[in-house]
């Protein structure tokens, strides 16, 4: 994971995330940004996991594909 | 102290030059600059912008006779006082850089390029300047003949980019397709054409300007969002790309770049790797961008020009937009009358 790009991304409470290193834009919802968030707070994915499980009614899978698919995604993003 | 820039490429149209985001950018400089627009047609939009381009002037072609020109910037001299001039279009630098050591016998101090300069920057010496700089440089072919093209296409594969001497380029995913678009853009602009491996990625830019010592006056990068059918940047965002502004700062040391340049690069989406597509020798028509986000060049170049101090740090944000909009001007046709028959506009207010 590169942690100085997580750094530099720009991302707001609407889930608006800007790449000043490569000028691109994305959306994310609610969950997203809260992984986001979490990344960015220096969390492991297993914390994050273990933090949307208390947070949202959902099985342990369905937050484990949810995490593991949305890092996958911005690692193909080039933002992690 | 006054300041009398004369500028060129005021022809905002929809290929435009950036002789009127440079006015603009001295303008807004706190320097009390006198702007003249040069200009080769009296419908050039920059004559007509009264704010920020205080009188314009009709200039012979620089295809043509050289005296011709020199005798119309002597004419022009006399009466304005020109301290400085910034040309603003490819076509005309090979005369500036002929007659620049005229200009300044006479008091007009120019930073352009000089020719060994401007001939590494040449679309058909890629290779030699990337590896100049320590960059990437997509395979390319020069074509001169549907020959040329089909042994280049053989040889590059599909998809190819197809691209103008000096404009338009078009990615071809079939022979068919290539050869529409090397008949088009040799109708427009003639030979040669240059057909170039296809990479995957993002464009991007970096407006500079050198000292021709080696250092540069600042530098500031944009990701293009979207581009006209000329390939012309429309809208654009700032980024903060270390990579890129440091391979920037290679062309300006590499080269010892002297004047207003911009790089245009790729960013390869596999590898993020850096891939030169050219270098444009003088300010781009988005020069008031950065102008606008602190690192106004144009007024750089002329503090440099005039024995100022001038800033050089290439501090901005990331994040910035900037949004081109096409507008209209309600004029007269006196003023019309005046440019196409004088050569030269009013002074302003009368």
């Amino acid at each position: 994971m590169d942690k100085d790009k997580l750094a530099v991304l720009a991302v707001s409470e609407s889930g608006f995330i800007f790449d000043p290193v490569t000028g691109h834009s994305y959306t994310a919802n609610a969950t997203g940004l809260k992984i986001l968030e979490l990344l960015k707070a220096g969390k492991e994915p297993d914390e994050i996991r273990s933090v949307l499980l208390d947070e949202y009614d959902s099985t342990e899978d369905e937050v484990s594909v949810d995490v593991n698919d949305f890092i996958e995604n911005l690692k193909k993003y080039f933002l992690i | 102290m006054k300041i009398t820039v004369a500028v060129s490429g005021i022809n905002t149209i929809d290929n435009p030059g950036p002789g009127a985001g440079i006015c603009r950018a001295l303008k807004e400089s706190g320097m009390d600059i006198r702007t003249i627009g040069l200009a080769y047609d009296a419908l050039e939009p920059g004559i007509y912008l009264d704010h920020i381009i205080d009188k314009s002037y009709i200039m012979p072609y620089p295809s043509g006779s050289r005296e011709a020109f020199i005798e119309r910037i002597k004419d022009i001299h006399s009466r304005e006082s020109i301290d400085v001039i910034i040309s603003a279009l490819d076509a005309e630098l090979p005369i500036y850089m002929d007659i620049e050591p005229v200009l300044k016998d006479i008091g007009i101090k120019m930073l352009i390029p000089s020719k060994e300069m401007f001939r590494l920057r040449d679309k058909l010496r890629l290779k030699e300047l990337a590896e100049k700089i320590g960059v990437k440089a997509p395979e390319y072919m020069s074509c001169t003949s549907l020959t040329d093209l089909h042994n280049a296409v053989n040889e590059l594969g599909f998809p190819c980019m197809v691209k103008g001497p000096f404009y338009e380029a078009y990615k071809a995913n079939s022979p068919g397709e290539a050869e529409g678009y090397f008949g088009k853009i040799a109708s427009a602009w003639g030979y040669p054409i240059i057909v170039q491996k296809f990479i995957q990625g993002d464009e991007y830019d970096v407006i500079g300007c050198g000292d021709g010592n080696g250092s540069d006056l600042g530098v500031f990068a944009i990701r293009k969002m979207t581009i006209t059918k000329l390939g012309k940047v429309w809208n654009a965002v700032s980024i903060r790309n270390e990579k890129l502004i440091e391979a920037t700062k290679r062309v300006v040391k590499g080269l010892s770049w002297r004047g207003g340049f911009e790089f245009e690069v790729l960013l390869e989406d596999k590898t993020q790797e850096i891939y030169v597509l050219e270098i444009n020798p003088r300010f781009p028509a988005w020069v008031y961008f950065p102008a606008g986000c602190g690192i106004n060049l144009p007024a750089r170049m002329v503090q440099l020009l005039t024995g100022q101090d001038y800033d050089t740090h290439s501090d901005y944000k990331s994040g910035k937009l900037m949004i081109r909009y096409t507008n209209e001007l309600v004029k007269d046709i006196s003023d019309f009358e005046q440019i196409s028959t004088f050569g030269e506009t009013s002074e302003k207010g009368e």
